[in-house]
């Protein structure tokens, strides 16, 4: 615990630079405006950083990461609150109440209670992300073969089961992902796979191009597509939070602190859920159930709370088991490997310290959300005001010389341009995102470890279920379809009797 | 269509293609070297990992036609179409960019004219042909340079 503590004010100390303090407000910024701007997503923000941050200093790089990340989760509340349009999925849950207290006249109180809840949610999860980790770490040193080949696939089916609409869909879309990933050279014989004569493919699809592409190009694709209509901004009043409005929701803060975070922790599912699932919680247990949707204090808290406290979570599953929480998780694990962290179960053994280091940023992330949270509201909703017709084509041109700049290479721009064509594309018929990006990710992992296992075994595939912590994964998989195919079955039943 | 709706004929249609796809994985997975002169198992094939995911694509598809199938007909009358004007340009001029200009002419040449022009076609039609004019050069020049200056001197990242 002691340990924990010196090794963070270690952290604390060596990020204290003008030099750090300057890139982390910077780039909270940049998350912010990326986040508050509709249509730009917290992953998209990610990619896009990454490719620009590709030669600093790793402990540069990734604290830019962070920060961007923590700010743009932040930075959805705003146009959901101003706009009622979520600037980013997370923020969908705050548009409800945020944006019935806009209506109100009550725009500048909701804004207050977003960053009041956005930052305790980040500290909440913050502190089990120290905590945690180590914990977890250890943990995952016990896994084998069998158990990483079911968390791989877990993390694939549990994003595609909870973060589109049709489970069908995202359990294709996930698949299709760890199929993608297994184009290129095979890790036993290096054998070309799928990439019949073209060398660029022989090295396989890099994930950042395709992230760019699925999550950048596709979304700018989408955004254009539809007319933009005069935004018309609500007036607010004082966003500085009560103390009353902390003191009163103290409990739903802590529960939805410890839904996010936990949230955050099953592999693939992400920021959207974790506000949804905190807003529902709050509802259940509130004593005023009817001010929910009519702009409900406690409501829009626990939605913002839940969504900050989930991207520490969602990092604790990156550190310990180089699985993502969720989709912008997958963005920040490229750029670990790229920047030559290795994630993983020999993180705590290997480079502990980087697990405070990590902590470290997220704190600043929070003290930069919190400014600009008190004291950039105005301009920042000017920034809302900026005409689509001026954005898209600079966030093109980002997302091209992004996707080149990974590599050098044009190969990595087609790409981008065909994951985001094929991402438009799927999208349209209801194609979840974040499980194709978790199959890209998770596909080298599972691949290697269900060969692995299989040898190990000599072709036995008892051991998958036989083992203690693979049984459990296993049965929380088939667990999770079986009730996602009974609760369908349910809904069908119960719209046919209607 | 709602986004992920359950729509009878894109269930059709949408498992078809994910069948094809899959058998023509499969097909691939099976046609790939086997290595058996060096001691390889089944699951060591390099095939044997895509021939199992394209098997599981092949299920799900069929899932899916059986799903479409089996729900009433749906004519999607309120089906958002997949494209439309405004998506055909912005594709043009994208892809105009990233595969002609930026492989004929300078970066920040075709940076400028890429901004500038999607800027003015997309611009406000109630503005003034001028100003509209105005804002998109201003928008071009200014951004190209901005983002030349960002990542070739500040990030020191290679440009196309």
């Amino acid at each position: 615990m002691f340990d924990g503590l010196i090794a963070f004010g270690h952290s604390i100390a060596n990020f204290s630079t003008p030099q750090i303090i300057f890139y982390a407000l910077l780039s909270s910024l940049v998350g912010v405006i990326m986040g508050a701007l509709p249509g730009l997503t917290a992953t998209m923000a990610l990619a896009l950083m990454t490719t620009l941050t590709l030669k600093l200093e790793p402990n540069q790089a990734l604290l830019i990461l962070i920060c961007t990340y923590v700010g743009a989760i932040y930075g959805g509340s705003r146009s959901a609150i101003l706009l009622n349009i979520p600037g980013t999925p997370a923020s969908a849950a705050s548009c409800l109440d945020g944006y019935a207290l806009a209506k109100q006249g009550l725009a500048g109180r909701a804004m207050g209670i977003a960053t009041t809840g956005s930052v305790l949610g980040t500290l909440i999860g913050m502190f089990f992300l120290a905590f945690f980790t180590p914990l977890l770490g250890n943990l995952a040193l016990k896994f084998g073969a069998y158990e990483f080949f079911w968390l791989a696939l877990f993390g694939v089916i549990i994003a595609g089961t909870l973060t589109g609409d049709d489970p069908l869909k995202g359990w294709i879309a996930g698949i299709f992902g760890l199929f993608i990933a297994g184009i290129g050279q095979e890790p036993q014989y290096g054998f070309e796979r799928f990439s019949y004569g073209v060398r660029d493919l022989a090295g396989g699809i890099q994930l950042v191009p395709a992230l760019v592409g699925a999550f950048g190009f596709a979304e700018l694709l989408t955004a254009i597509k539809e007319r933009q209509v005069p935004i018309k901004i609500s007036a607010f009043d004082t966003v500085i939070p009560k103390i009353r409005d902390i003191t009163k929701y103290w409990r739903t803060i802590l529960r939805s602190g410890l839904i996010g975070t936990g949230v955050g922790i099953v592999p693939g599912v992400g920021e959207d859920v974790a506000a949804w699932s905190s807003y529902a919680a709050a509802k259940r247990s509130s004593a005023e159930k009817e001010m929910f949707g009519k702009g409900s204090v406690e409501g829009l808290m626990a939605a913002e709370t839940g969504d900050n406290a989930c991207v520490p979570g969602a990092i604790i599953p990156v550190l310990t088991l180089a699985i993502p929480g969720s989709a912008p998780a997958a963005v920040l694990m490229a750029a670990m490997i790229i920047h030559g962290v290795k994630p993983g179960p020999m993180i705590m053994i290997e480079n502990p310290q980087f697990v405070y280091d990590v902590v470290a940023m997220m704190l600043f992330a929070t003290i930069g959300i919190l400014i600009y949270g008190l004291v950039l509201t105005k301009a920042l909703v000017q920034v809302l005001r900026v005409p689509q017709n001026f954005l898209i084509p600079i966030i093109f041109v980002l997302c091209v010389v992004g996707s080149f700049a990974i590599a050098g290479r044009m190969f990595d721009v087609y790409v981008m341009l065909l994951f985001g064509l094929v991402g438009f594309g799927l999208r349209h018929f209801g194609y979840p995102m974040a499980p194709l990006v978790l199959g890209i990710v998770l596909g080298d992992l599972l691949e290697k470890n269900l060969r692995r296992a299989l040898i190990l075994s000599d072709g036995d595939i008892s051991p998958f279920f036989t083992r203690p912590i693979s049984a459990v994964v296993a049965t929380l998989i088939f667990g999770t379809i079986a009730w996602k195919i009974w609760d369908l079955r349910n809904k069908k039943i119960a719209k046919e009797a209607s | 269509m709602s986004k992920g709706s359950p729509s009878s004929r894109s269930d059709l249609w949408g498992g078809f293609c994910w069948v094809a796809l899959g058998s023509l994985i499969l097909i691939e997975s099976l046609r790939m070297e086997r290595f058996d002169n060096m001691g390889a198992t089944l699951y060591t094939y390099p095939g044997f990992v895509p021939g199992v995911i394209s098997c599981v694509i092949v299920l799900l598809g069929l899932f899916m036609i059986l799903r479409g199938m089996k729900s009433k007909v749906s004519t999607d009358s309120n089906a958002e179409p997949l494209i439309n004007r405004r998506f055909v340009i912005s594709l043009t001029c994208m892809l105009v960019f990233s595969l002609v200009l930026l492989a004929h002419a300078h970066f920040l040449v075709a940076t400028a004219l890429f901004v500038g022009a999607f800027t003015f076609l997309f611009a406000n039609e109630a503005l003034s042909l001028k100003k509209r004019l105005v804002s998109a050069s201003i928008n071009g020049v200014l951004s190209s340079c901005v983002v030349y200056f960002l990542f070739q001197e500040v990030f020191l990242v290679r440009l196309p």
